[in-house]
């Protein structure tokens, strides 16, 4: 059963073409990759699947609701990693992560079990300022889950994660729907079944697990 | 209801425990008024005479442009840290998120008054009594509400800085006006007191209620 359809999804800055007419369909559980050169247009098209941005044109349907109409209903059930980690630098990883927990509207409890989930329980008292970069983005990721969202939505979340990064990233995936953008093969190969190609903001193809993309 | 007021607070309160922590925008404003007021000592020949009336046009000028700062500074931070779009991709209601930053930027900005009046009575002699306060913590909610939609407004915006004064001090007169006749009236001069408080209470119901508005289509991009 696909949890996502896209249709001629479509997005301009401008005079530039950002995506153009990208069609696309996620089924429930599927793990998705998104490959493409810097500039090919991954984050926008992860920034539009997230409900963070609207696209010029096209039409956009997750879980059976029009994304562009019913966004705030959506991000109950959306977990989102963007490029930057977006977190208060003044406030420690737990407070952070309890703030998020008001916005989500779930207990606080929930903070302290995501911590532990990406491995920051010893630095929940830390400034996340203090934090280094592999540690900020655990905790952007720990932010993405804390509601138990079915459709995670990460944008090259692996970029400053480490060694273990993959097998972090392969347990938050389990039993959700993931759309992940990545500059890695290998990470995409071994933890998505299939794989989106974007050039220029154009689709340029879908390849399954273990497929060369050329 | 509730949800919105428990966010609304929850913004709040992270705003002021990171402006605790930080220090970084109240000690510099109460440093700005309190050498605004120093020069505008040095500048003008005050005495009992006219400080009535001079007073109150130099304590708008601190608080406008301490309230410049202060309301700029509540979206730009969230905008460098990218954490702005972080809390908008949460289920919140965008108004209770504004409401939340408005409240912060506003009990910041009270802070600095804290500071600017007694200053203001140390410098000009000035009475500081209860009509006073009122009258500048009035003003401070409905200034707040402008201020801070505008900062929202122009925090995506290279020219921010320029933009904001330029948007927010033509929809501050009302409350310079209305404040400053206050203000002197309490102070001494001739006048009605109780008019001048009405109508800043009628622009901050006005305000607030447009603003709150006016927040949803501003903070959902």
């Amino acid at each position: 059963m696909s949890i996502l359809v896209a249709n001629g999804l479509t997005h301009w800055f401008g005079s530039q073409v950002a995506l153009e007419s990208v069609d696309l369909t996620i089924d429930t559980g599927e793990h998705m990759a998104v490959l493409g050169e810097n500039g090919a247009g991954k984050t926008t098209l992860l920034r539009i699947l997230a409900t963070a941005a609207r696209p010029t044109s096209g039409r956009l349907e997750i879980m059976g609701l029009d994304a562009l109409r019913e966004r705030r209903r959506l991000r109950r059930k959306i977990g989102f990693v963007a490029h930057a980690p977006g977190l208060y630098p003044a406030l420690s990883a737990a407070e952070n992560l309890e703030f998020f927990c008001t916005l989500q509207g779930v207990d606080r409890s929930r903070a302290a079990e995501t911590l532990g989930e990406v491995g920051l329980s010893e630095v929940a008292s830390r400034p996340a300022g203090q934090l280094s970069r592999g540690m900020q983005q655990r905790l952007a990721i720990a932010r993405a889950i804390l509601h138990d969202p079915k459709l995670l939505v990460l944008d090259e979340p692996d970029a400053s994660l480490g060694s273990d990064g993959a097998d972090l990233l392969a347990g938050v995936m389990r039993d959700r729907t993931v759309i992940l953008a990545t500059h890695d093969h290998a990470l995409a190969n071994r933890l998505c079944q299939r794989t989106l190609v974007l050039r220029h903001g154009r689709q340029v193809g879908t390849a399954t697990r273990l497929h060369i993309v050329q | 209801m509730s949800s919105t007021i428990a966010i609304a607070l929850a913004v709040a309160r992270k705003d002021l425990r990171a402006e605790w922590r930080t220090r970084e925008l109240v000690p510099a404003l109460a440093q700005f008024v309190v050498l605004a007021l120093v020069i505008a000592n040095f500048g003008f020949q005050i005495d009992a005479r006219n400080a009535p009336t001079i007073a109150p046009g130099v304590l708008w000028m601190a608080l406008v442009f301490a309230g410049l700062v202060a309301f700029g500074r509540t979206f730009a931070a969230e905008r460098e840290q990218s954490s702005l779009e972080a809390m908008l991709m949460t289920p919140a209601s965008p108004v209770a998120i504004f409401a939340g930053k408005a409240l912060g930027a506003t009990l910041l900005l009270v802070g600095c008054e804290a500071v600017l009046l007694p200053a203001l009575t140390l410098f000009f002699g000035t009475p500081l009594s209860f009509p006073i306060i009122a009258t500048v913590l009035l003003a401070t909610i409905g200034m707040a509400a402008l201020g801070c939609l505008f900062a929202a407004m122009v925090a995506r915006v290279r020219a921010r800085e320029l933009l904001l004064p330029l948007l927010t001090l033509p929809l501050w007169i009302p409350f310079i006006v209305a404040g400053g006749q206050a203000v002197q009236v309490a102070m001494g001069a001739s006048g009605t007191y109780d008019q001048a408080l009405a109508l800043l209470i009628d622009f901050d119901i006005l305000f607030v209620v447009l603003t709150s508005l006016a927040a949803r289509f501003v903070l959902d991009e």
